[in-house]
């Protein structure tokens, strides 16, 4: 049953360019573009320093993106919180050892981009033209059921199956269940 | 968690092996109280953080919520509540949070987290609302939370090296060992535990080894952490003192407070074992886990002990059975206050039930645990400790979910379970900590029927289950039934044909039933079977020893230490046995070396004391009983004979001093009260004299010598009267008593 999702058509370089509607790098530096001409894939990892279970992903989501580099799948941590600032995210990513290329989502661009709510939370998009179709959203795996319960090992892991059938050009198969972890806090509740 | 209790075969004497299983842990309690003033908003008022929702959390929360916390996040500023408003409204309603598994109403449970439906539909209109702060300056104030011990810990253990848990992967099980440092026994009123990063700890036990065994077990990995949850062997030690404290640490239990009158206890030489539940965070931890313990002087007044229901030996599981159902009952054989329990399973457990049928048949319920979660297990401690009479009958059923549905299954499809200590393995365990009560005062230690229930249960459960029946035969001979007992060996040796430990175990019982050659013959038998049984090379030494036949024992004790591990016993035992022989130079070579071994072994450095006390080398002898005392400041021949040396060198107050301490650890010891008594009147303190005098022959009645002392006593003290009658006594109990009567003669006439 898996379905395409073809009705979200998205432009990253549609967005308007103002600077101040980009997500930006740990240096301040707007980010232009996810990912180099000819890539199969961005993968977008919605992050948040403070939240329990989006840590917990953090070695799953690294090996993924080590995994999938070479065969042109581009992965970003994204921080969207409010209070995750350059220097609260450098930090965080020190100890958590966190090597793959971070975005600052400060105005929400991409959560926008990707309708996600919570951390964690992935998106899978492959080019369209010169724009970028998001073909999966929604958890990483189903280790968690909701707050509270959790399977002691996950049983599908939905974004990597995601990852898997983009490379084979192959429909992609949506999230098996709602994502769990922490509400990505509004900019203007 | 199995932990096991295996009585331990007794170097000297005969000990309870102990069972497998078991997890100590403590009554939970609460540190911070914080005061309860929710206001339920009218419907018509706005619900605002300051009015309803900063007590809410306040009282339920931030035990755990707070900066530095067991909890992954604060909840103590408006801002933090916002921040994670959604969450809170969502597992309060689930009612996830505050953790607390037992269903309300079935069992009263001290520290019952439990929000009240109101609380929950307060927060959820207050998150719909947008989260209103309310006058922030009008909130209750926060309570404060310290980060460091609670109080001014008596001893802060440390694990020997950090523990590192791995970023990623499943929960992880390790036991990590913490030795007890103290040359002195401590007992301890309460605990705490900072396993470090509180947040990845989902919940710890603690479990006292008397006797290292898991060291032993683990010679070469101890110090770096042992992964699992297998505690299958560890000896409950030399004496029959069972478990009896829930060791336990979950995120919101700060501090674990015993009870009045029922502080545990440390002997110098155990270990404490924390066997940690941890969970992963996304980066490498490092576990460097510490354990506060807060001594108190006053010795335990009651004895409470852990026993278990249990059903593991049925616990064959199907793959796809979802209601797959388990039950055990327990006799209990004796009035008994029921403190608390510990239901037990792993991830397949759903619903845990206990209730106790009372001698009328009355069915009270026990505890309740509808949606099972072994991620946040705990103890639950009675707010009133509930009063089970002789003939209760206490039950367990215990259902599993092994199917699919199940999210908490290891196996994914599910595959068949049977019991075992790996989280992946089930487990159908209730423990109970309860408190032997209306027992007759001069009667049997309580717990030794307790135990026997417990043994016979299991073993009817498990016929051939060398555990139950060796334990059956520890608590015979305990009892004084050594014959019995050793029907009860002869029968596991049947089962077992040359298990060491009652081969063992059978030559202590013989030995108590007076049968001494066969004692003598079994323990040879044992070693002849087993070279390297240490503890019947012992023993057999220590027999040959009493029966004279010192040259055997003095080989024996030559092998021990050919053959065994190096021990100070072994040298210190040879040694006794040259001293016997009138061979005190080689003696004393023989207890310095075992002070090489050891430099606390009591019978060397005794026994050193001792022989410089005969030779009249008193400053030498006061040097070794000095320290013997403290390193064995229990040992009351230490304390008595180092009384003498004291006296001997005039320093009449320290020998007093000596015997008082000797006499409060053993106040029915006639002889010890005897010796004050000299000592006292040697001071001239003749009352007092008389006083110890008399408390000795309230214990020793029929001790001549102890009457004619007291009317010297008395005589000294111008009590003429009482002293005459003292005499007459002495010469009623012994006609012959040659001193007694010039006594009496000398006394003017009445």
């Amino acid at each position: 049953m898996p379905a395409f999702i073809t009705a979200l058509l998205l432009m990253l370089a549609a967005v308007p360019a103002t600077a101040a509607g980009l997500a930006t790098d740990l240096s301040g530096q707007p980010i232009t573009r996810l990912a180099p001409a000819g890539s199969r894939a961005v993968v977008l990892f919605f992050a948040a320093s403070d939240c329990p279970i989006s840590n917990r992903y953090v070695p799953e989501i690294q090996q993924l993106a080590t995994e999938f580099a070479s065969a042109g799948v581009y992965t970003w941590f994204v921080y969207p919180n409010p209070g995750d600032n350059a220097k609260v995210v450098r930090a965080h990513n020190v100890a958590y050892a966190i090597n793959t290329r971070t975005a600052l989502d400060t105005n929400q661009a991409l959560v926008k981009m990707a309708h996600v709510g919570v951390t964690p939370e992935a998106a899978v998009f492959v080019p369209n033209g010169d724009q970028w179709r998001e073909v999966y959203r929604g958890r990483i795996d189903d280790r968690y059921i909701n707050l509270g319960n959790q399977r002691p090992a996950p049983t599908h892991h939905d974004l990597e199956d995601a990852i898997r059938a983009v490379l084979k050009n192959q429909p992609v198969p949506q999230s098996g269940g709602p994502p769990v972890g922490c509400s990505i806090i509004p900019l203007n509740p | 968690m199995n932990r096991g209790r295996w009585l331990q075969v007794k170097r000297i004497q005969s000990g309870l092996l102990a069972l497998s299983i078991i997890a100590l842990l403590s009554a939970a309690i609460h540190g911070q109280q914080t005061p309860h003033s929710q206001i339920p908003a009218p419907a018509s008022s706005p619900v605002t953080w300051s009015k309803n929702i900063a007590p809410i959390l306040y009282k339920n929360c931030t035990t755990c919520h707070h900066p530095g916390g067991a909890g992954p996040f604060s909840l103590l500023t408006y801002q933090d509540a916002t921040r994670w408003a959604p969450q809170i409204a969502n597992v309060t309603q689930s009612r996830y949070m505050p953790p607390w598994l037992p269903e309300h109403g079935y069992g009263d449970f001290k520290d019952e987290l439990r929000l009240s439906e109101q609380d929950i539909a307060t927060i959820a209109r207050w998150v719909k609302e947008g989260t209103p702060s309310g006058d922030l300056a009008a909130a209750m104030p926060a309570p404060k939370y310290s980060s460091g011990w609670q109080g001014t810990p008596d001893l802060v253990l440390t694990i020997p090296r950090a523990y590192t848990l791995a970023a990623a992967g499943t929960d992880a099980y390790v036991e990590l060992v913490l030795p007890y440092p103290l040359k002195q026994t401590h007992y301890i009123r309460a605990m705490e535990v900072h396993p470090s990063n509180p947040q990845v700890v989902h919940h710890a036990d603690i479990i006292v080894d008397p006797d290292q065994s898991f060291r032993h077990e683990h010679p070469t990995d101890w110090q770096d952490g042992v992964p699992g949850m297998e505690l299958d062997q560890i000896d409950t030690g030399k004496d029959f003192d069972p478990p009896g404290h829930f060791l336990f640490w979950k995120p919101d239990t700060p501090v674990l407070v015993e009870p009045e009158g029922m502080p545990w206890k440390l002997d110098p030489g155990n270990d404490l074992i924390l066997d940690l539940h941890l969970k992963p965070t996304g980066k490498p931890e490092a576990i460097t886990a510490q354990i506060a313990l807060y001594f108190t002087d006053t010795p335990p007044i009651y004895h409470p002990m852990l026993l278990a229901l249990e059903r593991d030996g049925a616990l064959d599981i199907p793959p796809g059975d979802a209601n797959f159902v388990v039950e055990d009952s327990l006799p209990i054989p004796l009035d008994v206050q029921l403190f608390g329990l510990y239901p037990h399973a792993h991830y397949l457990g759903k619903r845990l039930e206990a209730w106790a049928v009372l001698p009328n048949q009355e069915k009270k319920w026990l505890i309740l645990v509808p949606d099972w979660d072994i991620d946040r297990q705990a103890i639950y401690t009675y707010r009133k400790p509930i009063f089970l009479p002789a003939g209760t009958i206490v039950h367990m059923r215990f259902v599993y979910d092994n199917s699919a549905k199940n999210v908490h299954n290891p196996h994914s499809p599910p595959i068949r379970v049977l019991s075992g200590n790996r989280s992946e393995d089930e487990m159908a365990h209730l423990w109970l900590q309860v408190l032997p009560v209306n027992s007759p005062p001069n009667g049997p230690d309580p717990r030794l029927l307790l135990e026997m229930a417990w043994m016979q249960t299991w073993l009817k459960k498990d016929p051939g289950n060398l555990k139950p029946l060796y334990n059956i035969g520890s608590v015979l001979d305990l009892e004084g039934k050594s014959k019995e007992a050793v029907a009860v060996d002869e029968h596991i040796l049947q089962l077992y044909p040359g298990d060491e430990r009652t081969l063992n175990r059978l030559g202590v019982a013989l030995e108590h039933s007076g049968d001494l050659k066969q004692a003598q013959g079994v323990f040879e038998q044992t070693i002849a079977a087993h070279p390297d049984a240490c503890d019947a090379r012992l023993n057999l030494g220590r027999l040959d020893f009493e029966g004279n036949q010192v040259g055997d024992a003095e080989q024996q004790f030559r092998l021990m230490l050919e053959k065994c591990p190096p021990e100070a016993v072994a040298e210190s035992g040879l040694g006794v046995v040259l001293a016997n022989e009138g061979r005190e130079d080689d003696a004393k070579t023989e207890f310095q070396k075992a002070l090489r071994i050891d430099p606390d072994d009591l019978t060397a450095l005794y026994s050193l004391g001792d022989l410089a006390l005969k030779e009249n080398r008193i400053p030498e002898a006061e040097t070794y009983l000095e320290a013997a005392e403290k390193a064995h400041p229990e040992d009351t021949d230490t304390r008595a004979t180092l009384a003498e040396a004291y006296e001997q060198s005039g320093r009449l107050n320290d020998a007093i001093t000596q015997l008082r301490s000797a006499i409060k650890m053993a106040p029915a010891n006639a002889e010890l009260h005897a010796l004050l008594s000299q000592t006292l009147a040697s001071s001239g303190e003749l009352q007092q004299a008389i006083t110890e005098q008399k408390d000795a022959l309230r214990l020793q009645p029929n001790d001549a010598d102890g009457w004619n002392n007291l009317g010297m006593e008395e005589a000294s003290a111008g009590l003429l009267a009482e002293a005459r009658q003292a005499f007459s006594h002495a010469l009623q109990l012994d006609p012959g008593h040659t001193q007694a009567r010039e006594n009496l003669q000398r006394l003017p006439p009445s």
